[in-house]
């Protein structure tokens, strides 16, 4: 349906908020990022100089960068897949449940509205190697948890810390796949001799598969850019460069370090990976598998 | 040979609602069985508690006399069809016909001739790698029963399989339902709201009102002697006359000035019938009652005329008349009737059982 305006103006002006938003926290300081990335400025941002490519040749030339490129992916799938095992595991027990179906709903959503610094410090405090509760059950387990000294241990907490906050969303999505599958489908296979366990593998799971799709991309994007909170109030990128996702590393390169340029350069990268994984999704999503 | 038997089975919910109070019915080896009521009626409900996908509150079932209540539907070896199909979307045709077998453990050269036999069979050759989204109604249709028919079971459960295609397949599949019956000699339970699918279809007939089987029969059985209104009100289209009389010494009385003499016993309320089709028109002098006309459908083969029956009092019987080939009275006209007693069905108002 379209609907015609009188005047030409009022459908700018309403639209006006929303793109003003844009330009000023998305498009004006990506534009800096653009420009920044060409130049080499000094601490202070006094004067600055035309470099050309250097940052970016510095940049793929630098070891330290391909380190973080692997912890990213080793810490962004690591946070899709157990955060979509454990979000199927339990949407398949919510379906199930039939009596206080929305409570245990409810309660398996509130993650989701904690603020990601927040869950940070939850877990940060849970796993304190000298007071956090699981840290010491741990220990008492013959564990010697110490996320400050242990980079793997370091990447546990922050998986683990990311993984619970998205775990919601997951849940909610897989949720609404395994409603959306028909019962007589499963009936179907029942009937067909199917035990529950292969009635989920190979009916109810390929069904979901838009679903898990879709989500893995979404993961995939909310580990590699909106995890920077929980990272920042657990292991602030350590020790050492455990930690420290590219995303993680513009801040910390660029506002503990001062290498504007670098930074700006390795926000350029970012946005060109983002640029990616959206052509991705919308092409793959919008074509997602259609069954009647 | 007896191959099912329900033995007094009922339902009833955990939420207290008895669905089924009580249904005994057995069914021979190779019979078609059609259950037939109004939507509610537990006609559905039966028919998973025999597929197992509703348990069984009380009494018994068994098939081929073993007792099946605690059985998976996996173990009680039936095939069952549904409304919708719930063909698997994400599996070729093969891949879904193939599926029981596979879980079975059959060798896959075995399934592999079994797919194409039944697919030979229901015209599915050159669309088994299809997938279901890519066929039409009546080819899902096809699927849904090839998919049954490939595990060879004792039974075959449908679910109002044709509900889902536009009039003409209907009675195509209805056509090709009962010759692949017939030919496979499998003992059939068929689900429908449709009296004509259930009277074209059934050996036997089971019309279902609230959970209780009214009356079990062969169709003609049903037709000639309806056992309750309810089922002489359900089967035959259009349905039964049926009005309200008083069964005295001189005959059925209608109303106060209409009297249709017979001798009876019986002494009270009733509930008179008669079929559109036995009404015969007639003239003034040899007429039984006359008929203030309504309304007329002409359908070329056969004319549907809707009226009542003239009183004084104004507010006389509904009443449709069947007349066979074209007929053209004139609303608001009167025409005369015989209703020949050989044809009349006579019920008890209380019990609601057939006189």
């Amino acid at each position: 349906m379209t609907v015609t305006f009188p005047q030409k103006g009022l459908p700018w002006l309403l639209l006006l908020p929303q793109l003003l938003v844009t330009a000023i926290f998305f498009l004006w300081p990506a534009e800096q990022a653009l420009e920044q990335a060409f130049y080499q400025e000094d601490a202070f941002g006094l004067s600055r100089e035309f470099i050309g490519l250097e940052n970016f040749i510095d940049l793929f030339t630098d070891p330290l960068y391909y380190q973080s490129m692997l912890t990213t992916l080793v810490f962004s799938f690591s946070v899709a897949i157990v955060g979509m095992s454990l979000a199927l595991f339990l949407a398949v027990m919510a379906d199930r449940v039939i009596r206080g179906k929305l409570a245990y709903q409810t309660l398996l959503i509130w993650p989701y509205a904690v603020a990601p610094v927040l869950a940070g410090v939850l877990w940060w405090i849970l796993f304190d190697p000298s007071m956090g509760p699981i840290a010491l059950w741990l220990k008492s387990a013959g564990v010697d948890w110490n996320h400050y000294l242990d980079g793997n241990q370091a990447m546990i907490l922050v998986v683990i810390a990311s993984t619970w906050k998205q775990i919601s969303y997951n849940f909610l999505f897989f949720l609404a796949g395994l409603q959306a599958v028909p019962r007589s489908l499963i009936e179907a296979a029942a009937i067909d001799g199917a035990s529950p366990f292969k009635r989920f593998w190979t009916i109810v799971f390929p069904l979901l598969s838009p679903t898990t799709f879709f989500l893995l991309v979404v993961n995939l994007v909310y580990a590699f850019f909106e995890t920077f909170g929980v990272i920042d109030a657990t292991t602030k990128g350590g020790p050492g460069q455990s930690t420290t996702t590219l995303v993680y590393k513009v801040f910390d390169d660029g506002f503990v370090g001062l290498d504007l340029g670098g930074s700006a350069a390795q926000s350029v990268v970012l946005m060109a990976i983002v640029g990616l994984m959206t052509v991705i999704q919308f092409r793959f999503i919008e074509r997602k598998v259609q069954y009647s | 040979m007896t191959d099912v038997i329900l033995e007094k089975v009922g339902k009833t919910y955990p939420n207290g609602y008895q669905a089924i109070p009580s249904v005994d019915l057995s069914i021979e080896e190779g019979e078609f069985i059609v259950l037939v009521g109004p939507s509610g009626c537990g006609k559905s409900t039966l028919l998973r508690m025999v597929a197992g996908l509703e348990s069984i509150s009380t009494g018994e079932l068994r098939i081929r006399g073993e007792r099946m209540n605690e059985k998976e539907p996996a173990e009680r070896d039936i095939a069952m069809v549904f409304q919708n199909y719930a063909l698997y979307p994400h599996m070729s045709v093969y891949d879904n016909m193939a599926y029981g077998l596979k879980n079975r453990g059959i060798a896959k050269n075995l399934i592999e001739e079994k797919v194409s036999d039944v697919a030979k069979m229901l015209g599915l050759t050159e669309l088994l790698q299809r997938k279901p989204r890519q066929l039409s109604g009546g080819q899902r249709q096809r699927v849904a029963m090839g998919r049954a028919m490939v595990r060879d079971p004792k039974v075959f459960l449908f679910d109002e399989p044709l509900s889902n295609l536009d009039a003409k397949l209907r009675v195509q599949m209805r056509v090709e339902i009962r010759q692949l019956q017939r030919k496979l000699g499998t003992t059939t339970l068929y689900v429908t709201h449709d009296q004509v699918e259930a009277m074209t279809l059934a050996d036997r007939l089971v019309v279902l009102n609230k959970g209780k089987a009214e009356q079990i029969g062969t169709p003609m059985d049903l037709y000639n002697k309806p056992a309750t209104p309810f089922v002489a009100a359900f089967i035959g289209s259009p349905s039964m006359n049926l009005i309200d009389a008083t069964l005295t010494e001189q005959g059925v009385k209608i109303s106060e000035a209409l009297t249709l003499p017979l001798s009876h016993q019986h002494r009270g309320d009733i509930v008179w019938g008669i079929r559109p089709e036995h009404l015969e028109v007639s003239d003034e002098q040899n007429g039984d009652f006359a008929l203030r006309i309504q309304a007329v459908e002409s359908l070329g083969a056969e004319t549907l005329i809707h009226g009542k029956i003239e009183t004084e009092s104004a507010n006389g019987e509904s009443m449709v008349v069947r007349l066979s080939g074209p007929h053209l009275p004139d609303v608001n006209s009167l025409m005369w009737l015989t209703a020949p007693m050989s044809h009349w069905h006579l019920f008890d108002a209380k019990t609601q059982q057939r006189l």
